[in-house]
């Protein structure tokens, strides 16, 4: 369960955020990277047509290595997200935005997903699982509030 | 010459023994050409042994090494030029200036490119003109990766190059060698105990234990790959049979906790078929986590 709010904050609480990666998290840094361009991507940082930075500039930027960038704009190709033009580099697709927000979409589901299996698992009724997703919306909700005001 | 190899470095059944108690033991190794590989351990498990057999500083035992195609114990000099290497210990001669040391390194290389050598010593903010006895810990620890990389070698070989250095330093000095491998497609070889470096730097990753390579694979790999699970089990049941790649397991009171590299469904399909579980669960873990469930796994079933 605790895993399932982590994964719904960085969506929901996340904005585009940062450039940086957390090395000692145990999300894979090419699926960081992936992540963060997904969420620049559908929040309009890169809009469909522009060039997203280069293998080099995004490796020297997060003190990565290269193919591990490659590896997160591999994945990002397989989605339709972005496209590589010979020698120029990635640009966005024209469905980029929308495959991007599809995207996040779904890892919203598959952590929801995750969430119901371990109210399942614990052998938890229905409407109680229900009131724990009510209690975290609320729950998250309150701290997003908090965290834009201390901010302004 | 064999300069096609894929491999920049290749061993098998590397083996050292001082007295008869092996340091390095039957190690099969194998780096392609391109590849930053992150070699890890715990203090003595053989990394250094290895890295001085590659440099041809230690004799083997018995197997073979070859860095760039050549044999490692020859030291040939046409290979020696073609590598760079930063030691444990730094061996920079401390009454020279910094300058003078860089001039006596440039003499060593003909292939010493003086615009790397420049960029660095700006991107270090080293001084010339400074002794390097008077150099602080980490300015030493990044002239010595200067002077091991402005002859633009093919393979980059560093011992433990960040141990020590605080966190500014470091992040320079991996942003050095980064630039090395973004330039050209140079192969690295590091072995260090920050994992964090580790991740960010390698694409596959080794781990030795008491001489021998326990694990050699990609480093997504071996992260999403291994997970850790906890099973609460029912009352008075205890543990026998583990699932197919468990590297470590601790029970106490209900809890079964078992670390299990190649996780998949199955795992999981094994565990609820087997035994009455009232809970389980399934976290992922960070590299640091996967190193010591690995290493303390080994030594709890020796």
């Amino acid at each position: 369960m605790l895993y399932c709010i982590s994964v719904l904050a960085q969506y929901i609480i996340a904005g585009v955020g940062d450039v940086s990666v957390d090395p000692s998290s145990p999300v894979p840094i090419f699926r960081q990277i992936a992540g963060y361009v997904r969420r620049a991507v559908a929040a309009g940082v890169y809009r469909p047509g522009e060039m997203i930075p280069s293998l080099r500039a995004m490796a020297l930027e997060l003190t990565v290595n290269p193919n591990t960038v490659q590896r997160a704009y591999e994945e990002l190709e397989r989605e339709g997200l972005i496209h590589a033009r010979k020698g120029r580099g990635m640009f966005v697709t024209t469905h980029g935005a929308t495959f991007a927000r599809d995207k996040s979409e779904e890892a919203v589901l598959a952590a929801f997903e995750q969430g119901i299996l371990a109210g399942q698992d614990a052998n938890m009724p229905g409407e109680r699982i229900r009131a724990c997703f009510e209690q975290a919306w609320k729950h998250t909700r309150l701290e997003t509030k908090t965290d834009r005001t201390r901010q302004t | 010459m064999n300069d096609s190899t894929p491999f920049a470095v290749e061993t098998a059944g590397l083996t050292k023994l001082y007295g008869d108690k092996a340091a390095v033991e039957d190690l099969c190794l194998q780096i392609p050409v391109g590849s930053t590989f992150g070699f890890i351990g715990p203090n003595g498990a053989g990394k250094s042994t290895t890295i001085k057999m590659l440099m041809g500083m230690v004799r083997r035992s018995s197997g073979t090494a070859m860095v760039l195609g050549h044999d490692a114990a020859n030291r040939a000099e046409a290979v020696k030029h073609r590598v760079g290497y930063v030691p444990e210990l730094h061996y920079i001669y401390r009454w020279m200036r910094v300058g003078e040391a860089v001039a006596f390194c440039r003499a060593l290389y003909p292939t010493w490119n003086d615009g790397v050598c420049r960029e660095l010593i700006n991107l270090f903010d080293l001084d010339v003109n400074k002794k390097v006895k008077h150099l602080s810990k980490g300015m030493v620890a990044k002239l010595a990766l200067l002077l091991a990389i402005a002859h633009e070698p093919e393979l980059l070989i560093l011992d433990e190059p960040t141990s020590g250095l605080d966190p500014l330093i470091r992040e320079e000095f991996l942003d050095g060698v980064l630039r090395t491998i973004c330039e050209r497609s140079q192969t690295v070889l590091f072995s260090s105990h920050t994992l964090s470096d580790v991740q960010r730097l390698a694409d596959t990753v080794g781990i030795i234990n008491e001489g021998r390579l326990i694990s050699h694979c990609s480093t997504d790999e071996l992260i999403t790959g291994t997970k850790r699970i906890r099973a609460v089990l029912h009352d008075g049941c205890t543990p026998g049979e583990s699932p197919d790649g468990t590297v470590w397991q601790r029970f106490q009171r209900r809890e079964w906790l078992l670390t299990v590299r190649g996780f998949s469904q199955n795992t999981l399909a094994f565990l609820k078929e087997k035994y009455p579980v009232d809970n389980i669960e399934v976290m992922d873990l960070g590299l640091e986590d996967v190193f010591k469930d690995v290493i303390r796994g080994r030594r709890a079933s020796a």
